[in-house]
């Protein structure tokens, strides 16, 4: 339900996405792997409309979502939890999650998915009322994570959700990514953490230098002799 | 108990340095601030049950506070009073004013203490009462002890309503407005130009000010929107530019001819002859630097036309229109848009992910902000009679930011003290300061100095704390920065960021403990 074709997107003079052509089909996790620079978050915020792509197309179904403005993006029902997070720091918790559903009116139905989202992290309910911006590391993923649910989308963008976690933190994390999976989520997955990745999404992708170099589905990539060396840390 | 003891005295100090500056009925006035001020600090640290504990509490601060105050008072009157100069008030007025102001003070500190053992929703209850009275009763006071002090806080309300609507742009938004003042002015000019015989037109009052807030609400629009691509230091220094520009249009708009742009400037550029169709042709529409006036002032059935030596009734007009101002600014900033403002506030990026579209809510932060100066300036222009360019200078937008941050920026209530302080502190104090002054130097060293005439008129000019009123609110600023950075009464959020991660963190512990 999410295509882009041929994309290219551009910082001032650096050409940072050289064609990217992917897509999402509902209902499936689908991993954008790579390396530090590779362009997974250029990717993630062109789609989200804070970056204009130079050429290429980013359909929603029949919507062309590169001709939006950010915030009608994201009333198209496209939510992301950020690389950085970029929770509002002086909000609490609680209202953080409410911004998140900014975008929607249907009050009961924002009720239940905050239920939901206490539900998926109950780290997050015993910290209601505290600080955004004087949560853990840990907390805040789940906050930004929460904040994104919050406008029940159709496709969720991850950015690395398990950078700078404890190992059993990633555990939750991504266990969660599942859990919201099968509750009927779309979900794209960026991440350097590729073992972690693969093991959890149906397709991945491949992204080195702006340019996709591989695609797959998920076990066969895992297979796979360069993504072994490149990526896993196997010889 | 040691806490309350200090505040006590501080506030009596307070008060008696008020009673020290005007002497005489002032105490009424220093009395019963100083009530509300201990009485509301009281109320605030009351641990009290029982309505007993609330008297016991109470008691000494307000006995400590009482007796300074009237010492302090007396004082005043016998040594102070000669000293610089004026004639002691007679024992009896005297008497009476002191009862009254010690009596006021007594009796709202008890009140406000006591009212901490009311159930939550009777507290808020009462403080309404409470203040609704003291609101009231003001100007009645004022003109009873002959104090005339209410001309003035005229000014500082209508100031206070700038620090309101700026507070939306600057604490609600977070966008650094430096040219507020320019709102102020485009309201100010609507009224004169509507309801003036500049160009012969007299519209009423009441309709005028809603046209004045609607074309300040629009030019807030229009001056918002080159600012909109702008963080930070940019925004400031193009909003300071415009609060430069428009006070000069103002004063230039002495010749205006508008003519219709095809037929008189493209075709004879053909030389094609045809008649030009003018609209306006030389038109004086500002009066320049002689300013606007008459304007016209608001009539009322049973009141009749306001008068300038009877300011009570535009007393009671300002307290509406701020009434009507909070009540509206409260209703923004609880509503999608206020939600809306905060989130740029804080994360422009973050927030244009949550479906917040950025132009649109800055743009309004502009406009909802400038309408309520156009409320202002409408009011100003009528009260004042005549406006002028030069009224509308930076140092407007200046004092009005000043305010907002004295207060607390983002908190309503806070604004409307830090409005009331730094207004009073210009309007009142200040001259009653330099009055004081010249009495002492002149009943003390002036004629000392007698011998040397130069001497003596430097010290007679400089010691005039009027000319230092800028060196005294960049004082208090820094000042406040340095220890109360989050304003008189802060909003709990912008408490929260100023305050050091350690003290949240022992902040999270506590709770953690109590939980
Ligand atoms: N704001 C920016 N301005 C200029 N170049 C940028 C900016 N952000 C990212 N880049 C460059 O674009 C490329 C892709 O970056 P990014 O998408 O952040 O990589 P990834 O998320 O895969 O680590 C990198 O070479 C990076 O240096
Ligand atoms: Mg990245």
């Amino acid at each position: 339900m999410l295509e882009l074709t041929d994309v290219h997107t551009y910082y001032g003079n650096i050409h940072a996405l050289k064609g990217i052509s992917l897509k999402v089909d509902d209902g499936e996790i689908v991993t954008l792997i790579g390396s530090n620079g590779a362009g997974k978050t250029t990717t993630l915020r062109t789609i989200q409309g804070l970056l204009r792509p130079r050429s290429g197309s980013i359909k929603l179904d029949d919507l062309e979502l590169h001709k939006l403005p950010s915030h009608q993006v994201a009333a198209k029902g496209i939510a992301q939890s950020p690389e950085g997070r970029m929770i509002f720091p002086r909000m609490s918790v609680l209202e953080n999650l409410e911004m998140g559903a900014y975008a929607r009116t249907d009050k009961d139905g924002i009720q239940q998915d905050l239920e939901r989202v206490f539900g998926l992290f109950p780290r997050l309910k015993e910290r209601i009322k505290q600080k955004g911006g004087t949560l853990s590391g840990g907390e805040q993923q789940m906050l930004a994570m929460g904040r994104a649910l919050m406008a029940r989308p159709r496709i969720l963008l991850l950015d690395e959700p398990s950078m700078g976690l404890s190992p059993i933190l990633v555990d939750l994390i991504f266990d969660t990514i599942v859990a919201i999976n099968k509750e009927g989520t779309t979900i794209l997955l960026v991440e350097q953490n590729a073992l972690m990745a693969l093991s959890i999404a149906h397709r991945g992708y491949v992204i080195q230098t702006g340019e996709i170099i591989l695609t797959d589905n998920a076990a066969k990539l895992q297979e796979n002799e360069m993504v072994q060396k490149s990526y896993l840390g196997v010889e | 108990m040691n806490k309350h003891i200090k505040t006590s005295i501080s506030i009596a100090l307070a008060a008696g340095f008020v009673a020290f500056l005007f002497g005489g009925w002032a105490i009424v006035v220093a009395g019963g601030i100083a009530g509300l001020g201990l009485g509301y600090y009281l109320f605030g640290q009351s641990k009290a049950q029982k309505w007993q504990d609330s008297i016991k509490e109470a008691l000494l601060p307000t006995l400590i506070t009482a007796v300074i105050l009237l010492a302090l008072s007396i004082f005043q009157n016998y040594y102070v009073a000669a000293a610089i100069g004026k004639k002691p008030i007679p024992f009896n007025t005297m008497l009476q004013a002191n009862a009254t102001g010690i009596g006021g003070l007594i009796f709202f500190s008890f009140a406000l203490t006591l009212m901490h053992i009311l159930p939550l929703r009777w507290q808020r209850i009462a403080q309404i009462v409470l203040l609704t009275f003291v609101v009231i009763s003001f100007p009645f006071i004022d003109k009873f002890t002959g104090l005339r002090w209410t001309a003035q806080v005229i000014f500082a309300l209508i100031f206070t309503i700038l620090a309101l609507g700026l507070n939306i742009v600057v604490g609600f938004a977070g966008l650094l407005d430096l040219g507020y003042a320019a709102f102020f002015a485009i309201g100010a000019y609507t009224t004169g130009i509507l309801s003036s015989p500049q160009h012969g037109i007299f519209l009423n009052f009441w309709l005028v000010i809603w046209i004045a807030a609607g074309v300040a609400g629009i030019f807030g629009l229009i001056l918002g929107a080159p600012t909109l691509p702008l963080r930070g230091d940019y925004l400031a220094i193009v909003t300071l530019g415009f609060g430069e520009i428009v006070p000069v249009l103002f004063k230039n708009l002495i010749k205006v001819t508008i003519q219709e742009p095809f037929t008189c400037w493209i075709l004879p550029l053909f030389r094609i002859q045809t008649s030009c169709i003018t609209f306006m042709q030389d038109v004086d529409l500002t009066a320049g630097e002689k300013g606007i006036s008459p304007i016209g002032r608001p009539i009322l059935p049973i009141i009749g036309e306001f008068q300038s030596n009877n300011p009570i009734p535009w007393y009671f007009l300002i307290i509406a229109i701020i009434l009507l101002s909070v009540f509206l600014i409260q209703r923004l900033r609880d509503s999608r848009m206020g939600r809306a403002w905060m989130a740029i506030r804080e994360d422009e990026l973050a927030a244009s992910q949550m479906g917040i579209d950025p132009v649109r809510t800055k743009l309004l932060a502009f406009a909802m902000g400038a309408t309520f100066s156009g409320f202002a300036g409408a009011f100003y222009g009528a009260y004042v009679r005549g406006i002028f360019p030069s009224v509308f200078d930076f140092s407007v937008s200046i004092i009005v930011l000043c305010m907002v941050i004295l207060g607390g920026l983002g908190n309503i209530n806070g604004v409307i003290v830090g409005g009331m302080v730094i207004m009073s502190a210009d309007r009142l104090f200040l001259p009653a300061l330099k009055d004081f002054l010249a009495g002492l130097l002149k009943a003390t060293i002036l004629p000392a100095l007698s011998s040397n005439p130069t001497l003596r008129a430097a010290v007679e000019q400089n010691a005039n704390p009027i000319l230092y009123r800028f060196l005294l609110f960049g004082l208090t600023l820094v000042i406040m920065m340095a220890v109360r950075p989050e304003g008189l009464i802060p909003s709990a959020q912008r408490k929260a960021e100023l305050r050091s991660d350690e003290e949240i963190a022992a902040d999270q512990a506590a709770a953690e403990a109590q939980a």
